[in-house]
């Protein structure tokens, strides 16, 4: 008996999922247009939601505590939010420690290879 | 290889590979010259805001600090620790711009991105209004980024004056103020009271500002600054599209259509304004008066940025009813004579 309501349960939900709500037109918002005057790759949609859950996993991955990552995400705006996405890790705030570690072998190496230091003995 | 074979190397080696290491280290991109001679005429000649505060920073934490001096010197009551939850970053021990900008909004007042010229930040400098800047401090591979608020400066001794750090009254040489800026990319950030424009502020980065204050939720300040920018550029059409989008997200439809067939009136071609009347006109039971709207402007909207936006309304509008109410208002003339 009970898995009969189930199987109808499952049923509807399914059904739901196949027929997605026809979307409400929106008002041009004051920004979009701002910055459809500003920016001139207009055509590339902004994929706010994705942008969203990606600045959310690096914020928790850097620290921020949870209680305070939906508030800082929600002082962002869409394009903000989008640029934090794909160059979070460029952005200036801190040393980046790859780009240090690799100056800084190549300093090393150069050094060596003209007789200034000689730390690479081991590499004939 | 032993150590005897190295030692007779001439010591021209030695001289080489340091230019070397100097030219890897100072390997910056340099955008253009930094000061154009003749740039800086027409700015009083020494500025100083002294009645800017100054909080010390703690460590790594030279944003919330020069964010707390930047938000108090417009009148707003906060303290760096207030900041740090909002700006800094335990795991790049720093804060990121994008939310310098967004604390800013937070608290209400507008935040203005600088041109990225020297005489464009001492400009508004000379107007009132502290500029936070970003600075790229220490060598090649051991870099530092810093925030400090640009205060002061004088022309004559070719000096900056900042809030940096622990100093309150900074005084940096305007060429080596000018390389740390330059190598942070130039970031220069103000936070302006959203009732009054600098004057020295330009259009479309101080619309930048409103709008943003609108998209995050602050509608009060963005009206007010709607507002301010309607005043100061009264040609312009975009904030009244956006003291017409805060009447639509106060629900009132009657005052947003008031206000965007005056902008229509004035300015038949925008796109934006006429796509939103159509959707307030359709909300208000008159899909007529909105179809009217929309096919005014949709040859104009093509391939614009727009352009999906005005087929959403066009969907809706053939969603809904055909008839207007007696209450509808209808363009007498003809949508557009191009």
């Amino acid at each position: 008996m009970r898995s009969r309501w189930i199987v109808a349960l499952l049923a509807i939900a399914l059904l739901n999922l196949g027929s997605p709500r026809i979307a409400q037109a929106q008002l041009i918002g004051t920004l979009q247009a701002v910055e459809a005057g500003t920016r001139a790759d207009h055509l590339a949609t902004v994929h706010s939601a994705l942008s969203r859950d990606q600045v959310r996993a690096q914020f928790a991955a850097l620290g921020v505590e949870p209680t305070k990552i939906e508030s800082r995400i929600a002082a962002l705006t869409d394009a903000e939010l989008q640029t934090l996405a794909e160059r979070m890790a460029d952005m200036p705030a801190g040393a980046d420690a790859l780009a240090v570690i690799g100056i800084v072998f190549l300093v090393l190496l150069i050094l060596e290879a003209v007789g200034v230091v000689d730390i690479f003995k081991k590499f004939p | 290889m032993s150590r005897g074979d190295r030692r007779g190397r001439p010591r021209r080696a030695r001289g080489a590979a340091f230019g070397l290491v100097l030219l890897v280290l100072g390997g910056c991109t340099v955008r253009g010259p930094l000061l154009e001679p003749g740039q800086l005429t027409g700015l009083p000649r020494r500025v100083e805001l002294e009645q800017t505060p100054f909080f010390r920073q703690r460590e790594y934490q030279c944003g919330p600090a020069a964010l707390a001096t930047l938000l108090a010197a417009g009148g707003v009551v906060v303290r760096p620790d207030d900041l740090v939850d909002e700006v800094y970053l335990p795991g790049r021990r720093g804060s990121l711009p994008a939310e310098m900008i967004a604390a800013t909004r937070n608290r209400g007042q507008l935040p203005y991105l600088v041109p990225e010229s020297l005489p464009d930040v001492l400009a508004l400098v000379a107007s009132g209004e502290p500029v936070l800047v970003l600075q790229k401090t220490g060598a090649g591979p051991w870099p530092g980024w810093h925030y400090a608020v640009v205060v002061g400066y004088d022309l004559d001794r070719e000096r900056v004056l900042l809030r940096s750090g622990s100093e309150s009254r900074l005084e940096l040489p305007l060429d080596r103020f000018l390389l740390t800026w330059e190598r942070a990319g130039r970031y220069a950030l103000a936070a302006l009271e959203p009732g009054a424009v600098p004057a020295p502020a330009e259009f479309s980065r101080y619309m930048a500002g409103a709008a943003g204050l609108e998209a995050v939720g602050q509608h009060e300040a963005a009206a007010r600054a709607y507002a301010a920018a309607a005043n100061r550029w009264p040609e312009q059409a975009l904030p009244h599209l956006g003291m017409a989008n805060l009447a639509y997200a106060r629900g009132d439809l009657a005052g947003a259509d008031r206000l965007l067939a005056s902008l229509i009136q004035r300015a038949p071609q925008e796109v934006a304004a006429r796509n939103n009347r159509a959707l307030v006109l359709l909300e208000m039971g008159c899909p007529q008066a909105a179809r009217q709207q929309l096919t005014a402007t949709e040859r104009l909207a093509v391939g614009g940025p727009f352009a999906a936006s005005l087929a959403g309304t066009r969907r809706q509008i053939d969603a809904n009813g055909s008839s207007d109410g007696p209450a509808c208002p209808h363009e007498v003339t003809a949508p557009l004579a191009q």
